[in-house]
């Protein structure tokens, strides 16, 4: 981190470009913007890219965008995905919430703790997706929902690694 | 947010009213879920525009890797070409024999109905647009179609391929519509097996394949490779539209697999429904989905 802070051009005592705070919530939108890609799947395994990056943020850093922002953003993801308005609301909302608590509770950190957080909200994520379908009047077996579950842990690594690179670009600017 | 920040008053003030606006969150987030289950039809104005815009930059994408994909397989035409055009045209005598069959049936059957003095209605076409995007990262099955309000599509109206059945139509927006598909669980379909007309019920599975179920209970009428198509049935659906294919038994029923593939349909049409009043009573039964 301290390497590459000295590898930008920026002046020391300057700080980075006035966007700067606005690229982590950026991110995500552009992230809820990936379902407008022309992908035509008759599985439904994809995961939810928006959500694995807002939780990838909060756990690199405690501050990408004010917790509240969870809620407009979440909204901007149900717009987008086509998922009931709402969903994405609450459970961001929750999930920023549960990462809030979870930096007080937890000692240390590593990569491999980050990654059973993230996975632990993965689940409850794709569980309270499960519950809306079926009261929705979709009430799909639980067991469809497992591939998606595991490609989203999976997935979650590389999500991380990509908001590491995004971050570091932007305190470099 | 929960931590305490130090003996700054306010940023301890500023804190407590982030966390206090997280849970009004949560519960704003709630209450919006709970309407849009209850009457999906109260944020239809906004998800149409946000269909839009979706529906935009997908059709942009997809004319690009339908220019790429078609560059790839034009390609791989070319391989093997005498061989391929010597089975096309063998094909095409044979297919010319069963066309010419074909038209001396339907003459009769019309000969028949005009004895019997049955009115055929046939469906009238509303627009046929690109199928330009799905909902893949969801349980949901749902398809983006890229005509709208203004091509004249109304919400509830059956959306067919020339490969088959492919949905019906639940969100509206001024250029694009979403379409549920009938591979979704909560698509139903009243059907029946082409071979025997026996009465069965289509009920998509979640996965891209659809459960199908006969009417009447009974022994397993069903077999591998069986097409079931629609029976006409609630009058949302035309008949004789082809739903899908048998491709496994279970105890009391079997899977099928949709004929019309949503990933490799062209062009998709949405037509009126059947009998004009399915329409409404399909609309109603969207805004008020079956509680479980």
């Amino acid at each position: 981190m301290v390497r590459s802070a000295l590898g930008s051009k920026r002046r020391i005592g300057e700080s980075p470009p006035g966007y700067a705070p606005y690229i982590p919530a950026l991110s995500v939108v552009a992230a809820s913007l990936l379902s407008a890609l022309p992908i035509i799947s008759v599985s439904g395994w994809y995961p939810d890219f928006a959500f694995l990056m807002l939780i990838a943020w909060r756990l690199l850093r405690s501050d990408p965008f004010p917790a509240w922002w969870a809620a407009p953003l979440g909204l901007v993801n149900d717009l987008f995905t086509g998922a009931p308005i709402g969903f994405s609301v609450a459970l961001w909302s929750a999930s920023v919430l549960v990462l809030d608590l979870a930096d007080r509770r937890t000692m240390w950190r590593d990569y491999w703790i980050e990654w059973v957080l993230a996975a632990v909200l993965i689940v409850v994520s794709k569980w309270f997706e499960w519950r809306v379908a079926a009261w929705g009047g979709a009430d799909v077996p639980l067991a469809n929902m497992v591939p998606s579950l595991a490609i989203s842990i999976l997935l979650f690594p590389v999500v991380a690694w990509l908001v590491l690179r995004i971050d570091r670009w932007r305190l470099a600017q | 947010m929960t931590e305490r920040p130090g003996w700054s008053r306010k940023a301890q003030y500023g804190l407590f009213f982030g966390l206090i606006a997280v849970v009004a969150g949560i519960i704003v987030g709630l209450v919006l879920l709970a309407m849009s289950l209850v009457s999906p039809a109260s944020f239809e104005r906004i998800r149409g525009g946000a269909l839009d815009v979706n529906a935009s930059i997908a059709g942009a994408l997809h004319e690009v890797t339908a220019t790429v994909g078609g560059l790839a397989s034009g390609a791989g035409n070319y391989w093997d070409a005498a061989r391929q055009n010597g089975e096309l045209k063998r094909e095409r005598r044979l297919m010319l024999q069963r066309m010419i069959e074909a038209t001396a049936i339907r003459q009769e059957n019309r000969q028949l109905k005009e004895a019997l003095q049955l009115r055929e209605r046939s469906p009238t076409a509303i627009a046929a647009g690109r199928v330009v995007g799905s909902s893949f990262n969801s349980p949901r099955r749902f398809a983006i179609l890229s005509v709208g309000a203004s091509d004249g599509l109304r919400i509830g109206m059956p959306v067919r391929a020339a490969e088959g059945l492919v949905g019906r139509i639940i969100d509206l927006g001024q250029q694009s519509s979403r379409v549920l598909l009938i591979s979704d669980r909560a698509s139903i379909v009243p059907a029946r097996l082409l071979r025997g007309g026996q009465p069965v019920i289509a009920q998509g599975r979640g996965d891209g394949t659809i459960d199908v179920r006969p009417l009447e209970v009974g022994r397993n009428p069903f077999k591998r490779g069986d097409i079931i198509v629609t029976s006409g049935t609630g009058g949302l659906y035309p008949p004789l539209v082809l739903v899908a294919k048998v491709v496994r038994l279970d105890d009391d029923g079997a899977v099928a697999i949709p004929l019309a593939d949503p990933a490799t349909t062209s062009f998709a049409i949405a037509e009126a429904p059947f009998e004009p009043r399915a329409q409404e009573i399909s609309a109603v039964a969207d805004m008020a989905p079956e509680r479980r």
